[in-house]
């Protein structure tokens, strides 16, 4: 398990066009908007450049996530993971490294737009806290991994390209990512709360604002963890049946 | 270890009304280098995935080294090259390599594969910029990187040209002669000919013969020797030296032969002929005599 883990990373590392997409595009969205935000504004409990760098950060960790889970629909179409099944790794493991892979995916465009945030705006945080934000944000990208392996293994690579990009841009504009929901009508905002890109930023937000992660959000994401992991479940099932 | 690397019994697998592979019982001794021999669509590619346990068989039982080919395989006693198995973007020869060393329990050493495959000068090179034939050889370090005591290969000589197909064979003997277990399917009879200790015919999923390569070559290599029927009769041809069938077509009688001059030589004595031809008989053809069935493949 871990050679295939190694060598996973290694792709990821080789790939240098996602780290490209997924951290040069919110670094420079960023840098950008959060130019034109009015000094001293607040948003969802923080300063508006702190709540724009936790939103950004999300929205490019969600687009790595996705992206890496939803290759795997181009790795079952050449049959390199029919490959790999006639070696001693076991199929659950090749699922729970993709997940992990994916994750790890997330923390590239994590870290560069903290840093960001940290230069443009002095975004200034304990030690502590910017560790914790990093963290909780890095494992609230899981139900996104989870989307990712149900899209790459239930859906072929023509198809999963196109609904990976529209549950991205759905998920993050409606989950207040781009646009702070402060800036939404009542209807949108409440939608907005019942997703879980507004609930994985809300960790940011909580935890850059010093605050202890909310139960229901953490209930709301909690549960959409277990409906993509369920509809991986399904996804992967499916694609190992014999026909 | 194991005397017995492969046993297959009544081995069945259906695809709505076709049988791919239709009662195979076979039994190969560890050590030894069997060809899988058969014509597109006999059964070989499906009976390789029955065995690797990649498909469950409608009837019929695996067993790889004594034991279930899903434990066999977990513990790391088989590689295979499965048929159109692609690779991944971004990672290099090097990397795959490592995987499977990483996986397998008693890997061969780094060197020794990448020279095995003939893939030393393209160890950094990126998996999605070989050519097909050197892709093709990447999947057979793979295969053999974990030093496993079963290979099996389907079609591993697709796609290479005329050297890469030498140094490929020159590799698979190596490997054999340390004592492992070599089970590889083609189409081409000189292969089975020149690179299997035992060769086994498939034809409509069936096993059709199974021997040495000499015996089989005798089979499946014989010659066509055609002629006008005229007005004679057929009874006795199949008893002219050499005559393994005898069939009428179109006013044209066809004998399968083993020894063609044998079987001229007597006709031309016993009763002659008009319009005589003989031909090889190909592969194809002599299946299709083994087997009784014409057309449909």
């Amino acid at each position: 398990m871990r050679a295939y883990l190694q060598f996973e990373l290694r792709r990821l590392a080789r790939d240098p066009r996602l780290a490209m997409f997924t951290v040069l595009g919110p670094v420079v969205t960023y840098v950008i908007f959060s130019g034109l935000l009015p000094a001293g504004d607040r948003l969802e409990g923080v300063t508006a450049a702190a709540a724009l760098m936790v939103g950004l950060a999300g929205y490019g960790a969600m687009a790595g996530v996705l992206s890496v889970g939803s290759s795997v629909a181009q790795e079952r179409a050449v049959r390199w993971l029919h490959q790999l099944r006639v070696t001693p790794l076991s199929p659950r493991r090749v699922v729970a490294v993709k997940a992990l892979v994916s994750t790890v995916s997330g923390v590239p465009p994590l870290v560069a737009v903290g840093i960001a945030g940290r230069l443009q705006h002095h975004v200034e945080l304990p030690a502590g806290r910017w560790v914790a934000l990093l963290v909780l944000m890095w494992v609230g990208t899981v139900p996104f991994a989870l989307l990712g392996l149900a899209i790459g293994y239930g859906l072929t690579p023509q198809l999963a390209q196109p609904v990976n990009f529209l549950a991205f841009l759905s998920l993050s504009v409606l989950g207040g990512l781009l646009v702070p929901t402060a800036y939404f009508p009542d209807l949108l905002r409440h939608l907005a709360h019942t997703l879980p890109t507004y609930r994985f930023a809300e960790l940011g937000w909580r935890t850059a604002a010093g605050l202890a992660p909310d139960p229901t959000g953490l209930a709301v994401l909690a549960g959409w963890t277990v409906a993509f992991g369920v509809l991986a479940a399904v996804a992967y099932h499916r694609s190992t049946a014999h026909r | 270890m194991n005397d017995t690397a492969v046993r297959l019994t009544g081995l069945t697998r259906r695809f709505g009304p076709v049988r791919a592979v239709d009662g195979i019982d076979l039994t190969i001794a560890s050590g030894s280098t069997v060809a899988l021999l058969g014509p597109n669509g006999a059964g070989k590619t499906t009976t390789i995935s029955l065995l690797l346990g990649l498909a469950p068989p409608d009837a019929g039982t695996v067993t790889l080294l004594g034991r279930p080919p899903g434990e066999a395989v977990r513990a790391g006693q088989v590689g295979a090259m499965v048929q159109d198995a692609g690779f991944v973007p971004g990672a290099t020869v090097r990397d795959l390599v490592a995987l499977a060393r990483g996986l397998y329990p008693r890997p061969l050493d780094t060197a020794r594969v990448l020279a095995l495959a003939g893939l030393t000068d393209l160890a950094d090179r990126r998996l999605d910029r070989l050519s097909g034939g050197e892709t093709q050889r990447a999947r057979f370090a793979f295969a053999l990187a974990g030093g496993p005591d079963l290979l099996v290969l389907d079609e591993p000589s697709a796609a290479l040209d005329v050297a890469a197909r030498q140094a490929f064979w020159a590799a698979i003997r190596r490997y054999a002669a340390d004592g492992h277990t070599v089970l590889f399917s083609t189409h081409h009879l000189h292969e089975a000919d020149e690179y299997a200790d035992r060769v086994v015919l498939l034809a409509g999923g069936r096993v059709v013969a199974d021997g040495s390569p000499a015996q089989v070559r005798a089979v499946a290599g014989g010659r066509t020797v055609a002629f006008d029927l005229a007005d004679g009769s057929v009874a006795g041809l199949d008893l002219l030296p050499g005559v393994r069938s005898v069939q009428v077509r179109g006013g044209r009688v066809a004998l399968t032969t083993d020894d063609a001059d044998a079987t001229v030589l007597a006709l031309a004595a016993d009763r002659g002929f008009r319009g005589l031809e003989v031909t090889g008989v190909g592969l194809e053809a002599a299946f299709l005599t083994l087997t009784g069935t014409e057309g449909n493949h």
